[in-house]
């Protein structure tokens, strides 16, 4: 029987997972786009993307659009592929090929 | 944990992983109001042309249109860009300025005495835009509009003045204004319906 494979505990947090997501489809998004579509509060969605920049897998840049200021977020290429494996270890954890 | 309920977490986990993708794909359907907006437009141009024999009142109408609809975009903030996103505007941008310049030049030109040229151009090409947007998509409905776009162009290619005047704004009614209306309502229930992600 083929060993089983850990799950990455910085993408299997429920929100860091929606966050990895759902900057896979986009070349990068505001703080607020990512609140909006997670429905997290403030607080709980920059801790968790703290820990997402801590692990290397968004980067951050802040500048200011029309003088107000904006954070925007996109995925590292160490994020891809964290969240390409967490996928295919899930896969291999359930033992069918959802997505 | 239970092998049972480890598996239901693992499963809550690729749903929320699907459910993510489909959030930040959904791009088209808050394009609702575009719809409205220039199904209004196209009357306005239509009705004012017909009336006033101006010339310049569908230049000057779509120019109003193309302005308002960039405003709108601006006042909805900076949306992330997404490949669909990207491909869906790109579609109907190319489709947009190429009737423009096409009609512009016809009509200057001097070959667009016969109306029935102008209702299936432009119903073809609305057609088209409709109809690569409702594949992209997967979008049933948006496919019945190009099909009605379609119908419009072959009416106006066979069919008198009349009837192609009948049929285009028949399109614009369905295709726009309906339509326009129809995706405004679907944007609307899935917002109040999003779920949330928490830590």
């Amino acid at each position: 029987m083929p060993e089983l494979p850990d799950l990455n505990p910085v993408v299997h947090g429920k929100l860091r997972l929606a966050l990895l997501t759902l900057l896979t489809g986009v070349d990068e998004a505001e703080f607020t786009w990512l609140r909006e579509k997670t429905g997290a509060t403030d607080g709980n969605l920059g801790a968790q993307l703290m820990k997402l920049e801590e692990a290397g897998y968004v980067s951050v840049e802040k500048k200011f659009v029309k003088r107000k200021p904006q954070t925007l977020y996109r995925m590292t290429d160490a994020g891809r592929a964290a969240l390409t494996e967490y996928v295919r270890a899930l896969k291999q954890l359930l033992g069918e090929a959802v997505i | 944990m239970g092998t049972s309920a480890n598996d239901l977490e693992l499963t809550e986990r690729l749903n929320l992983i699907e459910a993510m993708i489909t959030e930040g794909r959904r791009r088209c359907e808050s394009w609702g109001w575009t719809f409205l907006l220039w199904g209004v437009a196209y009357y306005v141009a239509f009705f004012w042309a017909a009336w006033e024999h101006f010339a310049y009142a569908w230049p000057v109408t779509v120019v109003a249109a193309a302005l308002l609809t960039m405003l709108g975009f601006w006042r909805q903030g900076n949306p992330p860009n997404t490949t669909l996103g990207r491909a869906i505007g790109a579609t109907w941008a190319a489709m947009g300025i190429s009737m423009f310049i096409l009609f512009d030049a016809l009509g200057f030109g001097g070959h667009l005495a016969d109306a029935r040229i102008f209702f299936a151009a432009a119903s073809a090409m609305l057609g088209m835009a409709n109809a690569a947007c409702s594949m992209m998509l997967k979008w049933k409905a948006e496919f019945a509009c190009a099909m009605v776009w379609w119908t419009a162009a072959v009416i106006a290619s066979f069919g008198s003045v009349d009837a192609a005047a009948d049929a285009f704004l028949a399109a614009i009614f369905l295709c726009q204004i309906v339509f326009g209306i129809y995706a405004m309502i679907l944007e609307s229930r899935r917002r109040s319906e999003r779920g949330t992600a928490h830590a």
